[in-house]
Order: structure tokens, then sequence, then C-alpha cells
């Protein structure tokens, strides 16, 4: 499992396994949750500040998903479980 | 209709017509149904990785019953909280604690989601303005996510202030 310190520098080696690999939780389009509602979501779950909460919304409105957080494999899933909580269309996908 | 906050903190709705009382009344049971889309929609698998079995299969063994039971709390809370629907001359009011508005949010959610899933409806009947006239259930559904919806955003609008 990789370290988040790791995560956060984005380090990885060539031999490194795909458990090693930082996890991306992405939120996908939903045509009935408010987008007042998502961005309270991404506040609350997140700490993210209202502007980028927002931005994270917009791109999931008009891009159909947007990865709003990427790190360790146990923390992706607590936050996949925290936003399938609030009802969002949440996945967790291992990063490139 | 019309919403307001008391100063000891408790939050209400006024002047609610008898039909939308009971459209309010009928937001704990919209998505307490065994129907396979509203099931799919309020408990979707945690990864789409098909090398991800596993944990798609663990997820339905230890998180879901959590969600479950998360969810069924909110309905529950708001439940109680509709039960004191008081009839006041040709309308209905009700009020309930603050500490409440995440259940509501939650219970609302939950019955939007619910009644999409369960009518099929898709983006482009969504962005519809309601009907006038209700002459079958997919108006009837439509007319209450879009009435829950409302509830719903003045809500986040206490919670921001």
């Amino acid at each position: 499992m990789i370290s988040s310190s790791q995560t956060e520098t984005g380090t990885s080696t060539k031999d490194a396994t795909a458990v090693d690999l930082p996890w991306n939780v992405i939120v996908h389009n939903d045509p009935i949750n408010l987008m007042s509602y998502v961005t309270m979501v991404f506040q609350k779950v997140f700490g993210y500040p209202k502007e980028k909460a927002e931005a994270h919304m917009l791109e999931v409105h008009e891009k159909g998903r947007s990865i709003v957080w990427s790190g360790a494999r146990e923390h992706a899933e607590h936050y996949v479980q925290t936003l399938h909580g609030y009802l969002l269309l949440a996945t967790m996908e291992r990063g490139e | 209709m019309i919403f307001y906050q008391t100063p000891e903190g408790r939050l209400g709705f006024r002047d609610i017509p008898p039909v939308l009382a009971e459209i309010l009344r009928q937001v704990p049971t919209c998505s307490d149904l065994e129907d396979e889309a509203v099931e799919a929609r309020l408990f979707p698998p945690p990864t789409e990785d098909p090398l991800e079995e596993g944990a798609r299969d663990d997820w339905k063994a230890y998180v879901q019953p959590e969600l479950h039971e998360l969810f069924q709390t909110s309905r529950q809370t708001v439940d109680a909280d509709l039960r004191g629907l008081k009839e006041e001359g040709d309308f209905f009011t009700v009020e309930f604690s603050s500490k409440h508005v995440p259940a509501w949010l939650n219970a609302l959610n939950q019955a939007r989601l619910a009644l999409a899933a369960q009518h099929n409806f898709d983006e482009g009947e969504l962005s519809q303005p309601g009907p006038l006239q209700i002459t079958n259930e997919k108006e009837l559904a439509l007319l209450q996510i879009n009435f829950y919806a409302a509830v719903q955003q003045w809500l986040i609008e206490t919670l921001e202030e």
C-alpha cells in the first residue's frame, strides 16, 4: 500500500505493482442530484473551499465525471462509501 | 407554502396545501421499494474495474448494509417529523429541529432518485417544467421530484446561512 506522502508527490517506480498505484475517486454525472447539493457534499466530505467544490461539480455536470480525490486505496474506499451515503454516483479507479 | 425558521433554530413549512402535504408524507416511503432499478441506483458498485470482483462482493456484504441502515435512519427521522403535520384551516404546517436537516436532505434525495429510477426518467424529461394537470403516475412522480427538489434547495440554503 502506497503511503499518503508518496501519493501526494506522485512517487512511482517502473516495477510498482497495481496495488501500489494511487486510486482516483470519480464522481459521475447524475441528472437528479442538485448542483447546490453536490457542491455542498464536496465541501463537507473533502473539506474543499466552495470555489474548488463548485469547479468539480461543474466538471461532473459538463464532462460527465470528475476526479475529486486521489490517494491510497483504503482512503479511496472510505470516500466512495461516504459519497454513496450522500447518494452520489461515485466509483474508484486505479490511477494512471 | 412558506418556509420559515424560528429564533430557537427550528425549521418549518406552513400554508402547505393538502395535496403537497400528502406528497410530503410520501417522502419516507418512496425509496422503500423492492424495485431492482431503485436498488441499483441507491446502491451502486464501488468500482467498474474488471479485476475487482472480490471488492464488489465485499462491498455488498459489508458496506451496503451500513448504507441501508443510514438511509433507513434518515427516513425514520423524517417520518417522525412528518407525524407532526398539523391541519390549520385549509392548510397544513410542520416544524422540526434544524439538527434533522441532514436526514431530510438524505431522505428527499432517496425519494427523488428512487422515483426517477422507478419511472425511468431521462434527462430531457427531468428538465421539463412539471405538468399542469396530473393524468398518470409518471406525471405525479415528476411533480414529486420537482417539489422535493424545491424543499431540498431551501434546506441547503439554510445550511449555507
